[in-house]
């Protein structure tokens, strides 16, 4: 049997190493974390239980190495769906979309980055066959509509303020 | 107060127009929410959560119960309609619900679950309201050696429990762990892991994580499968004809046995921390089919199934609130979101709860006790409504739900700061799905890692540095006790399966 490079194969050689790495990092900060000797007994410190949690961390990841290890050698290997191109793509653009819409909340208020967040988030997950840019749009517009209806009027609560909250008296 | 004045004001304080419009909407919701594969009872308890924040917290908790029964009870739908769970309680209703409509019998399989969904609730209602005030008058004399031997067994149950893989689930759970360290100790009052950031000297917000790990994660996920939508045609069944709930008296009274048998697997296995639902529901099943007469006929369309599982998952609910209200200890994520959304109204879920607030606590015990009647009815009844709100496309529905969840994080503190964390814990929670690893763990090693630490080191403090006493205090030392024989048993796990693989293939073989 031919022994391909697969994301399933080494996964959990690829976590065991990454929390190792975290392990030690959280371990060795853990040690700079100021105490008070003469409050607190160092039984009782703040730098127990992250030192304690680190060392943990750091012999778990080992065991996983070793798990991953013992995988990668044995020839068993399930038959697993490989991501195709367009999947990995709209998981990249979903990901970006929130970042974006995360930057355009505070700038230019709830209203507007919704609506463009609702638009290209819908288009970005719809199967191809159904996307119907139109709908999409009346969706976007009537969704954010009725939470900003609901939630600045409805409940009072406060949301990000933009230019057509602003013109919109709120 | 006598517990019969307090009964009658937990009802007095939530039958108002305000608390009877709460549970309506509450329990529509919520059984939309257990209908829809990929939409769970922690996801709609998280979305309703900012709206609950002006609310007064009777009336808030009064909708996010009925939120809660609706979805746990709402995945029969689609378990019996489309053989696909709705959330991973309803997995063993599939099994003999399905068959059923095969049979042309719809409308029996879904009224059976539905009546056993509303008596598995009540039964365990009615036994929390008696067992949670008896717990709470002994919990009332815990200290920091009880919440902390209490704190380490919880954590010890979810982390070997509730993954496959042991290392994985421990690993998730010293991650969450880890994660509740930053901020500003509480008893030291320094800093810790906050790498001079101002935003993070408060720590990670509770109800960010959460919603970031199971929301916002969860739509990630669904980007890498969204374009392959499964055309499933659901069919309207056909209610023309039947009298009732669709099956006999007789039926009904033959049940009996089976549906206590359920109640009590299902109200345990939620008071136990770490196993939930999706636990209870499979137990029931398999206890069921094991002491049935004819095995073999489960599976192709027998009621028992489907009473054991909806019964035991509702029976769940009553079970977990039990140490949630009684020692502010949630046993799953469900049950953690609820204490988050307390903590947000400035409820602390233990025993002092009983004594200081016991009107939300009635209040909540009230509220489950008229969701499930209102859900018995609703869901039944406006069954065409609901299995026509299974059609809505995911590609709609998640970007809505995530605009929901960026709102109730920016409320938290009406800035930017907890969306971003939301984010980011979505990000997470992405991970943690292709790394395989279960984020219940990690959930409730975020929330119960500062009660384990901070009750160890105020204990050590009063006794000087000495530990004995954490294990000679009675109720501490059984709760560590547990602790260890549950690790050394699931350590030991391989080694005893692969000893008893050893002996079945000598048996099989007698001639090697």
């Amino acid at each position: 049997m031919s022994k391909k490079l697969t994301f399933k194969r080494c996964r959990d050689l690829i976590l065991g190493v990454v929390l190792l790495a975290l392990g030690i990092f959280y371990t060795i900060y853990a040690q700079q974390i100021k105490t008070r000797p003469k409050l607190t007994p160092s039984y009782s410190s703040a730098r127990i239980f992250p030192t304690l949690l680190g060392i943990l961390l750091i012999i778990l990841s080992v065991c996983l190495i070793i798990q991953g290890i013992r995988a990668f050698k044995s020839n068993e290997e399930e038959e697993t769906k490989k991501l195709s191109r367009v999947d990995l793509l709209s998981i990249a653009l979903t990901f970006a979309a929130m970042i974006v819409y995360i930057i355009l909340l505070p700038r230019i208020g709830f209203i507007l980055s919704t609506v463009i967040y609702l638009f290209a988030q819908i288009t970005i997950l719809a199967p191809s066959e159904k996307r119907n840019l139109l709908q999409f749009a009346i969706i976007a517009v009537v969704f954010t509509a009725i939470t900003f209806v609901a939630f600045r009027i409805g409940l009072s609560q406060m949301l990000p303020r933009g230019p057509i909250e602003a013109l919109l008296g709120f | 107060m006598s517990v019969g004045s307090l009964i009658a004001g937990g009802f007095g304080a939530v039958l108002t127009p305000t608390g009877i419009f709460l549970m309506l909407v509450g329990v529509a919701v919520g059984i939309v929410f257990g209908a829809l594969p990929g939409l769970s009872a922690t996801m709609a308890i998280a979305l309703f959560l900012p709206v609950t924040y002006a609310m007064a917290s009777t009336d808030a908790m009064t909708l996010l119960m009925a939120l809660f029964i609706g979805a746990i009870s709402g995945g029969l739908i689609s378990a019996i309609l489309l053989r696909i769970p709705g959330t991973p309680s309803s997995v063993a209703t599939c099994f003999d619900g399905h068959p059923l409509v095969a049979k042309g019998q719809a409308a029996k399989a879904l009224g059976v679950g539905v009546v056993f969904s509303f008596l598995g609730t009540i039964f365990s209602t009615i036994l929390l309201m008696f067992l949670a005030p008896q717990i709470a008058k002994v919990a009332i004399n815990f200290g920091n050696f009880e919440f902390f031997s209490i704190a380490i067994f919880s954590l010890t149950m979810i982390a070997t429990l509730s993954s496959g893989n042991m290392v994985k689930g421990i690993i998730a759970g010293v991650l969450g762990f880890m994660f509740s360290t930053v901020g500003t100790d509480a008893i030291e009052a320094t800093q810790r892991f906050t790498f001079g950031q101002t935003t993070l000297k408060s720590g990670f917000d509770m109800l960010a994580v959460m919603v970031g790990l199971f929301a916002v994660g969860e739509i990630i996920a669904a980007a890498e499968t969204s374009h392959h939508q499964d055309k499933e045609e659901i069919t309207q069944p056909s209610m023309k004809g039947v009298k009732g709930f669709g099956f006999s008296l007789r039926e009904f009274f033959g049940q009996g046995w089976n549906a206590i048998r359920s109640a009590v697997i299902g109200m345990g296995i939620g008071i136990l921390p770490g196993i939930g639902g999706g636990t209870s529901n499979m137990l029931a099943y398999t206890v069921a089919k094991n002491s049935d007469k004819h095995p073999e006929e489960f599976g192709t369309g027998r009621i028992d199934g489907i009473v054991a599982s909806e019964t035991a998952n509702n029976a769940t609910i009553g079970g977990a609130m039990v140490p949630l209200l009684t020692l502010g200890i949630p046993g799953d994520t469900t049950t953690a979101m609820l204490l988050g959304a307390l903590t947000l109204h400035n409820l602390t879920p233990g025993p002092l709860l009983f004594e200081n607030q016991a009107d939300v606590v009635y209040g909540i015990f009230a509220a489950m006790l008229i969701s499930s009647v209102i859900m018995l009815f609703m869901e039944y009844f406006g069954l065409r409504v609901f299995v026509r709100l299974l059609s809505i496309p995911k590609y709609i529905l998640l970007p809505c739900i995530l605009v929901l969840c960026t709102i109730g994080a920016y409320n938290l503190k009406n800035n930017m700061s907890q969306v971003i964390a939301c984010i980011m814990f979505g990000v997470i929670g992405f991970a943690f799905k292709k790394f395989a690893i279960p984020s219940t763990p990690f959930i409730l090693g975020f929330i119960l890692g500062p009660l384990c630490e901070q009750n160890y080191r105020r204990g050590l403090m009063r006794t000087n540095g000495n530990f004995v006493p954490f294990l000679t205090a009675p109720i501490s030392a059984v709760f560590l006790g547990v602790a260890a024989f549950v690790i050394i048993l699931a350590a030991t796990k391989p080694l005893r399966a692969k000893k008893k693989a050893e002996k079945m293939a000598k048996a099989a073989n007698p001639a090697k």
